[in-house]
C-alpha cells in the first residue's frame, strides 16, 4: 500500500527515497533510467533496490472502499 | 591494555570502512555483534491514536512509526528513557516522518521524507507516541547499525608471469588490499586484479589478524558513536565477568 519504511532484508531506510525515485522514473515527462536514479540516490545493495523498483502505491485504489 | 591500530579507508557520518589490527576473528565478530545488538537507539514503541480515519489500521501505522530512525544522543539518555512525539496531519496531504513533533529537540526523526500515510480529503491522523531507548537485542527496530560486516584484509603477490596460453579471464576480488603498507579499495581497479597487475600470475592471501569493517548506520547515531559504544559494551561485560569470577 504505502512504500515500506525499511528494506526487508538489511534494514536500510528506503522510504526516504521513494518520492524522488517515483517522480524521476515514473512521473517525469522525460523518465530517467531507474538504475541511474538508484545509483544517484545511494541505494546500493540489490535488496534495497528491489524495494523501490517493485513497489506500487495502492492508497488511491483502496481509498474509495473505506 | 593492548593497543590496536585503526586506519580509515572511507569515513562519513553514516557510512565508514576501516581496518583494525591486530584482532582475532572472534573479537572482530564480537564487535560486529555488539554494534548490531548492544548499542541502544530511540524508537517509537507505544502509540496513542486520537484520530485515525486513514486507509490503514492503527497497528500498521504503529509499525511504520516504529521503523523511523530517531536521532539518539547517547550521552544524555539511559536505556529505558522515553521521549514523547506527536503527529497531526489532515488530508488531502501526506504524513511524513518530518511531521513528527518531538518534546525533546535532541530526539528527532533522522530522515524527514519517509511517507507514513497518504491522506485523502476528510481523512485525519492524530497521534501521540512514546519513543523508548532500548537495544537491538530487544527489538530489531532499535538496531543502530545497518548491514554491519567485516572481511579479511588481503595481500596480493605477483609470483610470476601469466602463462602464455592462459585464458583471458577477469580475476575478481572485492574488499580492500594492502600494497606496500598502503590500503587500496578494490573499486580503484574495478574489482578486477588483471587491471592492476596485467600479464602476471597472482596469489591472494589474507593478512593475519587484520579486518576491514564496513559499518553503516540508519542515522540515529554516527558511525564513530556506534563503534565506540559497541566496544564499550564489550569492555563493561568483560569487567563484569572478571568481578563475577573473582575469589
Amino acid at each position: 500500500m504505502m512504500v515500506p519504511v525499511r528494506c526487508f532484508t538489511c534494514g536500510n531506510v528506503v522510504g526516504e527515497h521513494w518520492e524522488e525515485f517515483k517522480a524521476r522514473t515514473r512521473e517525469a515527462d522525460d523518465p530517467e533510467n531507474p538504475e541511474a536514479v538508484l545509483d544517484d540516490l545511494g541505494v546500493e545493495r540489490h535488496c534495497c533496490r528491489r524495494m523501490l523498483v517493485s513497489h506500487k502505491d495502492l492508497v488511491d485504489i483502496v481509498a474509495p472502499y473505506q | 591494555m593492548e593497543e590496536y591500530d585503526v586506519q580509515f579507508v572511507d569515513r562519513d557520518d553514516r557510512e565508514a570502512r576501516f581496518v583494525v589490527r591486530p584482532i582475532s576473528p572472534a573479537f572482530a565478530n564480537g564487535i560486529r555483534r555488539a554494534m548490531i545488538a548492544d548499542v541502544p537507539t530511540f524508537s517509537i514503541d507505544t502509540v496513542r491514536f486520537i484520530e485515525n480515519s486513514s486507509v490503514m489500521f492503527d497497528e500498521q501505522i504503529g509499525l511504520r512509526l516504529g521503523l523511523i530512525p530517531l536521532t539518539t544522543p547517547l550521552d544524555d539518555f539511559e536505556v529505558g528513557d522515553t521521549v514523547t512525539l506527536s503527529l497531526d496531519v489532515e488530508g488531502p496531504d501526506t504524513a511524513y516522518s518530518g511531521d513528527l513533533v518531538s518534546s525533546d529537540t535532541m530526539v528527532e526523526p533522522a530522515d524527514r521524507n519517509v511517507p507514513i500515510i497518504d491522506l485523502k480529503e476528510g481523512q485525519r491522523l492524530e497521534i501521540e507516541a512514546d519513543a523508548v531507548l532500548d537495544t537491538g537485542r530487544e527489538h530489531a527496530k532499535h538496531q543502530g547499525g545497518v548491514a554491519v560486516g567485516y572481511r579479511h584484509l588481503q595481500r596480493v603477490e605477483v609470483v610470476g608471469d601469466r602463462p602464455e596460453f592462459a585464458d583471458d579471464e577477469a580475476n575478481i576480488l572485492r574488499g580492500v588490499i594492502e600494497e606496500d603498507g598502503d590500503l587500496v579499495p578494490t573499486e580503484e581497479f574495478d574489482h578486477d586484479l588483471t587491471n592492476r597487475y596485467p600479464e602476471s600470475e597472482l596469489t591472494v592471501e589474507d593478512v593475519p589478524n587484520a579486518f576491514v569493517f564496513h559499518v553503516e548506520t540508519d542515522g540515529s547515531v554516527t558511525v564513530d558513536d556506534l563503534v565506540v559504544r559497541a566496544v564499550d559494551t564489550i569492555e563493561s561485560r568483560a569487567n563484569e565477568l572478571r568481578e563475577a569470577v573473582q575469589l
